[in-house]
């Protein structure tokens, strides 16, 4: 029989344990505050700059003086303006044609079998692993050559292809998760495949269709190495633009963190009522 | 049933190709064809300013992988961002996914906090780190100067403006870590831990020989992924720094684009973006290799 | 000595009460078996007892210390879990010194003691392997083997062989049981399996919907069920019921049903008397059935038409329609050859005739 007697467990040694646990209660509290706070702080700090008129941007923290005046004067200027609707616009259409184009590339890869999407995913695979540092710099050039650069097509259908293979792959995965018998009682009732598809596949992966949507609007809203390189003077892209005002508007803080927090203003809306779609959509 | 065959294949095939169409189209002329172009540019003396393009061979490789700034600076600095910024994310990430794991009062606000990083754009927490730090004004030396202590000069030299940049990017990655992490953990099975308690086992002792071994796989994943994002990072150090002062504080990204857009040597800069490429491939191989093995090890 | 003693332990869950009321003295190295359906209590009571769950009121003791505070490494007890709950990423050996070394054992006691319990439970030549690559069987020894290492006050059972497969659990049952000889502990064991409950205890527990129906040992339980529960949930296969009403007669009381009609004498069945002009249920297991009339003294009999047959090899069981509800009889010739819709006629012996009343579901003795 084992020799072991009943040893009373040692007090620890590791400074967390031996505090009680009123104590550990408080060391927890003050953590999770020191975190929050060291979160929201950046942003806390930037939309208080924005409000703050120009000359009272020297000290911030102190000085009671709000106005609103910072945005309407980064408003007024036309670059901001036109970058503010592109920005939109290009995230809004790059996001119906990001979906619309890998939709059905997905939808190819969870129902079929064979050589072609075995090709398929394969190059899937492989491009997708290829970092973009790689393309980017060339589309410049191929942008060049087909008389796109700076205009809309020129930064939609490369965001396009940025998406494809991940979307793709991402796609698939929710197809897979729905169940084809459904579309093969549609095709023996009459549907074509175009039409099963459509009208039954299609519908049952809204939900995760929405939550891919409003994550690929957010990323494109926030994207910035494209837009730098594939657009110049016609086509201004807010966060190109606000890189630009950093390195040119010196100290003209207020009107910086102005249009920041114009830039941040969508992407805060969009996260706030989709965050319930994004959660629900990829829990397929 | 044979002559019916060849049709039904088509049709399906026809299906399959209408399909893929336009993804394939897409992905040939926008992600194929730049790549084939990059690599093609970076054989030849192809500046922007001249319609030249004379085929040179390896000769920009051997430029670039002999060039001093981009072996003693540019690689250096990727590589040690990259592991001080994975090493910091996935720490603070870590320890806000074990907060999380509990059940406490205003647990959703937290958390709705700790995520905002994740709806900012990468150039606005540059823009509002670069502020925080400005050396005349900003928050950061005003509270310096609060208890006495100097202002710090914080972009213009290179250790301190390091330290801006990363902590831009700890900021905006240790949400993501923290995210995936907390699924890590709320995947864990329960007994184990219970019977940990009942084995005695301090907190330290349950996290260190039970949590972290069940999350090994998780953080491996998440390590690799995210050390190939740093490698590639641009924005942020472009917004706060430029990659200066002088260069100091350049990353192979922003190395890639001097070259190509204000050097104006195109071929040069594709020459490194394709190095860069192929560093970043093996290095996440090897990286993806060796951690792997340190999980086979515990299993 | 390690006594468990529970007094009035209640367990709520907000508006839902899962443990309502419960007292028991586990004797020093008695083997306890709590035993009901699932979302009876069972295993909310163990991990009260282990600590990992607290009592809204009530108090436990282990060896006469209470422990109603107490967290679980403080209890002295250790616990096997129905999916072994094995630390995956360390060697056996590790497992089952992880207890002792939190202790701060020292090195060379707590081989000593790893091995000893290796030998007990033949895991020694697993020692160096990880749980990943044992079957089920040898990971729930290793994880009998995480108890016997620290030789604790209580060992805690929760379902551990429901995870198993029948012929492995048929084994690890008779490996319990050859443990228990060499290992005394005072033990609470947890299960849904009846079988389970008869074969390893020295008392049963049957509990249902938060309540102790019964505490017994198997042979009470099995013999003397006090309600229709406790009837119904032990004994394979289960006991057969009929509702009938209960009239007094002039010799003893006369039960009455669709298809039945049946005399008992008023000196035994005596605690019928309350029940006269009301609903009774009558209880018998089919094996106590026999093929033939009451001819017998202390006999009483049913008749009615054979519906359907279940040929075992070693016996037959017949389902047999009486009135408008079915009863089973086992232990039938299988060499009878019976039609369906033949008329028999079975008898049981008085003794192995239960009662119940049909509205409380409490025996009449």
């Amino acid at each position: 029989m084992s020799t072991i007697e009943a040893t009373p467990v040692p007090r620890s040694r590791f400074f967390f344990e031996a505090l009680a646990p009123g104590g550990r209660r408080a060391f927890f509290l003050l953590g999770t505050i020191a975190t929050c706070l060291l979160f929201a702080f950046p942003v806390f700090w930037l939309v208080l700059t924005s409000l703050r008129p120009g000359y009272a941007v020297y000290y911030v923290h102190r000085g009671s003086d709000f106005t609103l005046d910072n945005f309407q004067e980064v408003l007024g200027q036309e670059i901001v303006l036109k970058a503010l609707w592109n920005s939109f616009a290009i995230s809004t259409l790059a996001t119906v044609l990001s979906l619309g184009v890998t939709v059905t590339s997905g939808y190819m890869l969870s129902r079929f079998r064979g050589t072609i999407p075995t090709v398929w995913f394969g190059a899937i695979y492989v491009f997708r692993c290829v970092p973009y540092v790689s393309w980017v710099l060339p589309l410049y050039f191929v942008t060049r050559a087909m008389g796109i650069f700076d205009t809309y097509w020129g930064l939609l259908l490369p965001h396009v292809a940025v998406h494809i293979c991940f979307f793709s792959w991402i796609m698939k995965g929710f197809f897979d998760g729905i169940d084809p018998s459904m579309e093969y009682a549609a095709m023996i009732d009459g549907c074509s495949r175009w039409g099963a598809f459509l009208r039954v596949a299609l519908p049952a992966a809204v939900p995760g269709l929405t939550a891919l949507a409003i994550l690929c609007w957010l990323y494109t809203w926030n994207e910035f190495l494209f837009a730098l390189i594939l657009t110049a003077q016609n086509t201004p892209i807010l966060t190109v633009v606000m890189a630009q005002f950093v390195h040119e508007l010196g100290m003209e803080w207020h009107l910086m963190s102005a249009t920041a927090v114009l830039a941040l203003g969508p992407a805060l809306i969009v996260t706030i009522f989709g965050q319930k779609y994004v959660i629900r959509g990829l829990k397929i | 049933m044979a002559g019916f065959r060849p049709f039904a294949f088509d049709e399906k095939k026809r299906f399959m190709l209408a399909l893929i169409a336009p993804a394939v189209l897409v992905l040939v002329f926008f992600q194929i064809l730049p790549i084939l172009t990059g690599a093609n540019a970076s054989f030849r003396d192809w500046h922007l300013n001249d319609p030249n393009k004379t085929w040179i061979g390896l000769t920009n490789y051997a430029y670039v992988v002999r060039d001093r700034e981009f072996l003693s600076v540019v690689l250096p600095n990727t590589f040690g961002f990259m592991a001080a910024s994975v090493a910091s994310s996935l720490a603070a990430g870590l320890m806000i996914a074990l907060l999380l794991n509990r059940q406490f009062p205003g647990r959703w606000l937290v958390q709705t906090i700790i995520l905002l990083p994740l709806m900012v754009a990468r150039v606005i927490a540059a823009i509002m780190i670069r502020w925080m730090f400005n050396d005349q004004f900003g928050i950061v030396n005003v509270i310096l100067e609060a208890f006495g202590i100097a202002p710090v000069a914080w972009l213009t030299q290179k250790w301190t403006a390091f330290f801006a940049i990363l902590l831009t990017d700890v900021w905006l990655w240790t949400p993501w870590f923290a995210l995936l992490l907390l699924a890590g953990l709320q995947s864990l099975p329960p007994e184990p831990f219970e019977a940990a308690k009942i084995d005695a086992a301090s907190a330290w002792r349950t996290f260190r020989y039970i949590t972290l071994p069940m999350l090994r796989p998780v953080i491996v994943v998440c390590v690799v992924i995210r050390a190939i994002d740093a490698f590639r990072t641009f924005d942020i150090v472009w917004t706060i720094s430029g990659g200066g002062p002088a260069r100091a504080t350049e990353v192979f990204s922003i190395y890639a684009y001097v070259e190509a857009f204000q050097f104006l040597n195109f071929g040069r800069g594709s020459a490194a973006a394709v190095l860069g490429a192929i560093i970043i491939v093996v290095f996440a191989m090897a990286l993806y290799r060796l951690l792997n093995r340190w999980v086979e090890v515990s299993k | 000595m390690a006594e468990v003693v529970l007094t009035n332990v209640r367990k709520t869950y907000g508006a839902v009460v899962a443990v309502e009321d419960l007292s028991l003295a586990i004797a020093d190295h008695e083997f306890v078996v709590f035993v009901g359906p699932s979302g009876c209590g069972k295993s909310t009571t163990l991990r009260m007892i282990a600590g990992l769950e607290d009592t809204t009121r009530g108090t436990i003791s282990i060896g006469n210390r209470v422990v109603n505070g107490l967290q679980p490494k403080d209890r002295d007890i250790a616990m096997v879990f129905q999916n072994y709950a094995l630390y995956q990423h360390m060697s056996v050996y590790d497992n089952l010194a992880f207890g002792l070394r939190n202790r701060r054992v020292a090195a060379a006691q707590i081989d000593a003691a790893v091995r000893n319990a290796a030998r007990i439970l033949s895991i020694e030549p697993l020692l160096e392997r990880r749980p990943r690559q044992l079957s089920g069987g040898q990971q729930q020894r290793v994880a009998l083997g995480r108890c016997i290492v620290r030789n604790p006050k209580v060992f805690l059972f929760d379902e551990p062989l429901s995870n198993l497969d029948a012929q492995l659990r048929a084994q690890m049952r008779l490996e319990i049981k050859e443990l228990r000889q060499r290992v005394p502990t005072t033990s609470v064991f947890v299960t849904h399996d009846q079988v389970e409950a008869m074969t390893l205890g020295d008392r049963i527990v049957v509990m249902k919907d938060g309540l102790m129906q019964q505490v017994g040992s198997p042979l009470e339980l099995y013999r003397r069920p006090v309600n229709r529960f406790v009837a119904s949930f032990i004994g394979s296969p289960a006991m057969n019921f009929i509702d009938v009403n209960v009239t007094a007669a002039p010799t003893g009381f006369r039960l009455r049903a669709d298809g039945v009609d049946l005399e008992l004498p008023q000196r035994r069945f005596a605690g019928l008397g309350a029940h006269a002009g009301r609903a009774v249920t009558i209880g018998v297991r089919p094996q106590h059935l026999r093929l033939g009339g009451a001819g017998e003294v202390e006999h009483v009999g049913l008749s009615g038409k054979v519906m359907v047959t279940e040929q075992l090899g070693d016996e037959q069981v017949l389902a047999v329609r009486i009135g408008a509800g079915d009863i089973r009889v086992a232990g039938v010739d299988p060499e009878l050859s019976l039609a369906t819709g033949t008329r028999i006629d079975v008898a049981v012996p008085m003794d192995n005739l239960h009662l119940f009343d049909t509205a409380s579901g409490a025996a009449i003795r």
